[in-house]
């Protein structure tokens, strides 16, 4: 303990709020021996009186903050030398004490949490030490999904709810509801902050939002995400500009906004934030790079029908196995190849999400089918000297042999104009269907627009 | 000592034995304090301060030799009383929160060691008549007194399975304890820790009221706290046991229940057992049959359901029960109810009871394409196995949903002419909203015209006159005329005005969403 109260006191000397926010982290694969032996050195009759005495009566080490200041630093110690008890016997690794369980683990890890909001509120905390915040909230984070885990199926459900219905979602995320709640306190410490910018709280706004997001889309309920960025817009006008945060808070936020505004539909928007994301996003963080580009990609395909050349894909061998037969299917117009590759891919989409978008590439891979007929109608004879014309006036059952040979499957002229309507009310094609006289006629120029034909 | 005392007194008298924590402390830091400043290099074995001075008492002579003969006889006595204490004594180490006992345990230990340290520190423990004071554990033997009376209370109320989880919870180790024990204990510790005044917090010696103590004292400690004084315990816990932490065993044998919403722990006597469960069932689906009244069957459905709920009974009689309320909740177009049906399905099905899951699943993506629920679709899909998309109703939910996703009208129309199961019903909530697309999606590909016929045909009308009839609903009517001897549509001329219809449809089940 004393070891770890002198780490504080040069950290806190010299304002180093990321040293500071070092001595509460409880990094047990890497530092497990260091953690041990804090917690060996208190016992927990003592270690209240023994802080009291570091962090108050020590004179030889005296820290320039006040009394007040000092007895919150003084909880949060108490607290996080509780939480390493809980964690270091939830890790198997105190010698005297059976496993407790990870939710107690959480639970201590909430009153760490708790008195470290505390200390901004009432301990008059600077804003330089917010990664101390960031800490409690990540692992907080990490701890109650442990805790879920572990409570799993042991259906020892104690709450008594009066619903009619039992409500499968919160028994399951319990212990990371909760963590949302208290993310959510952090969020509001930060946001409600009215100090002068330079002091303000405000700083750890990001974190808080990416903790926050982080946690409703583990909990699928990524549209309480919407209300965060409600608040977030509502108060933009007193915050810092977004650039000057840290860039890795700029990229995982715009990265959240983007697949938000992705999954509500709005590629536009979210090609904007994904963009940025990507822009922003360090070159070594191929992880994130991945997670990026796994939205980007079908965001693209959509708004700009544009597809990822190989070369961007290259470094990707995860996103090549993604999108990259799908790819090569769009842009033959090889209906059954893209078929096969959706169906293929079909779980992996599920799961990212992404599935119910990329589906409709295949509109795109039936427009380059489409094209090929109408390229393969050739030109009329031009009148005179005038260019050369294209065959606009394309039987209907031309484009139902190509469907039929590319899809592989039978079909109905019924159903081919279906699509073929399809084709012409999404502006993929310009022109009109006579049904009665059963041919298409295409517009002169641009039949397909953005093509170039 | 002088340090210690810095602090503003106050206990209550009740809070007594949690105030002695603080002795075993203080005492504890005179050893540790005056040799080094670095408490560590005194620390770093993981003694157990309350179980050396456990050590110190419990064989009373030879440990003890300040302590005199009349006050030995009084506090020898604890540990060979109490013998679940000597888990306490063990030299574990336990983090507080977790080790801060119940009430009852911790009080035992404490008061006797902390009495007899208190009054030799307060240098009176020759001049007590220890004799006479109340003993420690006969404080304690009145708590547990109380608390059994109460609990017996309780059992005498409720079915024996409740109480009997009550009795647990109060016996448990305080692992088990509820959230509520833990809240309590942790909060008596922190205030047990920042009380130094040895002369407050002692109910046979003082009175040092509540006005000493300071502001922060009594902001740190919430009212709970105030109330917790011997006498008043006993009111705070009896009337209203704790809520019990098992599901409750229903005793009432009326088949039929109307339905009303628990505000409050649901009682046994009006809660029916699964067996008169069963005979409920099989009368309202009698009812249904004869009667038809959806009302009073609905109402009797959720009646049912809530006995499931309160009694956690979850089995393949739970899911018959929703599998039926959702069908007819179908049947009638109750969304709402079919809904929260399907969410407890999903549920049960997961857990790996048996039903007709397959059925069901193929409802639950109709449904979340007719509330267009993007993101509960992708998850719908991605509850899907392989097998299950192999069965045939999943098979034609999965290809409506591709249709659609399509805008392939004429796959649609197809699959709406041949649902499995009650799926039509659900289909018939969204075949408007999407005649409508494909009327918008025809009006702007079709030139100049075609036969009414083709959309009577493409759109799965039963006839013509229905395929006019809807165009004329939606102020069409100038789009049709009769030519040769057929009627023609005139789609070309139809501009935006499907256009408009069919997004005023979809935007309505936006703002309706999830029903």
């Amino acid at each position: 303990m004393d070891s770890l109260i002198k780490e504080f006191k040069t950290a806190y000397a010299d304002q180093l709020g990321n040293d500071l926010a070092k001595t509460l982290t409880p990094d047990v694969p890497n530092n497990a021996a260091q953690l041990l032996s804090v917690w060996e050195s208190g016992n927990s009759q003592s270690i209240k009186d023994d802080l009291k005495f570091l962090f108050v009566r020590d004179k030889s080490a005296r820290l320039n903050m006040s009394s007040d200041e000092a007895v919150g630093w003084q909880e949060i110690y108490y607290s996080y030398w509780k939480a390493l008890g809980e964690i270091l016997a939830a890790e198997g690794l105190r010698k005297s004490r059976v496993k407790t369980s990870w939710t107690s683990v959480y639970e201590a890890w909430k009153e760490l949490t708790s008195q470290i909001i505390r200390g901004y509120t009432n301990h008059e905390f600077e804003n330089w030490t917010i990664p101390c915040l960031y800490i409690a909230g990540k692992y907080m984070r990490l701890y109650a999904m442990r805790a879920d885990a572990e409570r799993g199926n042991n259906g020892d459900d104690m709450v008594t709810n009066f619903q009619d219905d039992f409500d499968p979602e919160t028994e399951k995320h319990k212990s990371l509801e909760d963590c949302a709640r208290q993310l959510n306190r952090i969020f509001n410490l930060c946001l409600s902050d009215r100090a002068p910018l330079a002091e303000s709280r405000k700083w750890g706004i990001y974190y808080a939002i990416n903790l926050l997001f982080k946690t409703y889309f583990k909990l699928n309920s990524a549209a309480l995400s919407k209300n965060v960025l409600r608040v977030l817009s509502a108060g933009r006008g007193d915050m810092p500009d977004f650039e000057s945060f840290p860039k890795s808070q700029q990229v995982t936020f715009k990265y959240y906004e983007g697949v938000l505004a992705f999954l509500e539909e709005n590629y536009e928007e979210a090609e904007k934030h994904l963009t940025l994301a990507w822009l922003l996003c360090h070159k070594g963080a191929t992880r994130n790079m991945e997670l990026i580009l796994t939205y980007l990609i079908p965001c693209h395909l959509l708004t700009t029908h544009t597809l990822p050349s190989e070369k961007l894909l290259a470094p990707f061998p995860r996103l090549q196995a993604l999108f990259l037969k799908l790819a090569t299917a769009i842009k033959k117009g090889d209906l059954r190849g893209f078929h096969q590759a959706l169906q293929e891919g079909e779980e992996e989409f599920v799961k990212r999400r992404i599935y119910l978008t990329l589906e409709r590439g295949r509109d795109i891979a039936l427009r380059n089918l489409l094209r090929k007929v109408f390229i393969a109608g050739g030109f009329l004879e031009g009148a005179g000297g005038e260019a050369q014309v294209r065959r606009t006036r394309i039987p209907v059952s031309e484009f139902a042999a190509a469907i039929r040979m590319s899809g592989g499957q039978d079909i109905d002229t019924d159903e081919v104009e279906c699509l073929l309507a399809n084709m012409i009310y999404k502006n993929l094609m310009k022109g009109y269907i006579a049904h009665e006289r059963g041919f298409v006629v295409l517009s002169k120029n641009g039949a397909f627009p953005g093509t170039g034909v | 000592m002088s340090w210690a005392s810095a602090t503003p007194p106050g206990t209550q008298p009740g809070y007594a034995s949690y105030a002695h924590g603080r002795y075993n402390t203080s005492v504890r830091r005179f050893a540790t304090l005056p040799s080094t400043h670095s408490t560590s290099s005194a620390m770093p074995c993981p003694s157990n301060p309350r179980h050396s001075v456990a050590a110190n008492v419990s064989p009373p002579p030879a440990a003890t030799a300040y302590t005199p003969v009349p006050v030995r006889q009084g506090f020898g006595q604890p540990y060979t009383l109490q013998p679940q204490y000597a888990a306490y004594a063990t030299p574990t180490n336990p983090p507080p929160a977790p080790a801060a006992p119940l009430q009852n345990h911790n009080s035992s230990s404490k008061r006797s060691t902390g009495l007899t340290s208190h009054a030799k520190d307060a240098g009176i423990m020759y001049t007590t008549e220890w004799d006479n004071m109340p003993l420690p554990q006969v404080l304690v033997r009145t708590h547990r007194a109380a608390q059994l009376e109460a609990q017996q209370r309780a059992s005498q109320m409720m079915a024996s399975a409740w109480s009997n989880s009550a009795m647990t919870t109060a016996s448990a180790e305080p692992v088990h304890a509820t959230a509520n024990h833990h809240n309590n204990s942790k909060k008596r510790k922190s205030s047990d820790f920042s009380e130094s005044d040895p002369s407050s917090g002692t109910p046979w010696r003082s009175n040092k009221k509540l006005s000493k103590l300071s502001l922060s004292d009594r902001i740190s400690q919430p009212p709970a706290w105030i109330r917790f004084n011997t006498a008043e315990y006993k009111t705070y816990r009896s009337p209203s046991p704790p809520p019990p932490t098992g599901p409750i065993l229903g005793t009432c044998t009326n088949l039929e229940k109307n339905y009303l919403r628990l505000t409050a722990p649901p009682k046994p006597s009006l809660v029916r057992p699964e067996h008169i469960l069963h005979q409920t069932l099989d009368l309202l689906k009698k009812k249904w049959r004869k009667e038809n009244n959806y009302n009073y069957i609905c109402d009797q459905f959720k009646s049912l359901r809530q006995d499931l709920t309160v009694q956690r009974i979850k089995n393949e009689f739970t899911v018959s029960v929703y599998e039926i309320h959702a069908r007819i909740a179908l049947e009638k177009g109750d969304l709402g109810e079919y809904n929260q049906c399907q969410t407890q399905l999903r549920a049960l099905y997961a857990s790996g009871i048996k039903g007709n899951a397959v059925e069901f699943k193929a409802y639950r993506i109709l449904y979340f394409i007719h509330t267009a629920n993007r993101t509960a679709l992708n998850d719908a899909i991605a509850d899907l196995t392989t097998a299950d998309k192999e069965e045939r109703a999943i098979k034609h939910a999965l290809e409506v949903r591709s249709a659609l996703a399509l805008g392939n009208y004429h796959r649609f129309f197809q699959l709406y002419l041949d649902v499995p199961n009650m799926g039509a019903y659900l289909m018939d909530m969204f075949v408007k909203r999407e005649r409508l697309a494909a009327l918008a999606n025809m009006c702007k590909a079709y030139k100049p015209d075609f036969k009414l016929r083709f959309i009577t045909e493409e759109l799965a009308f039963e006839s013509d006159a229905e395929a006019a009839q809807f165009i004329i609903d939606h102020n069409g009517q100038h789009l049709l005329i009769e030519r040769d001897d057929s009627i023609m549509f005139l789609a070309g001329n139809a501009k935006a005005l499907f256009e408009t219809a069919r997004a005023d449809a979809h935007r309505r089940v936006d703002l309706k969403g999830q029903i």
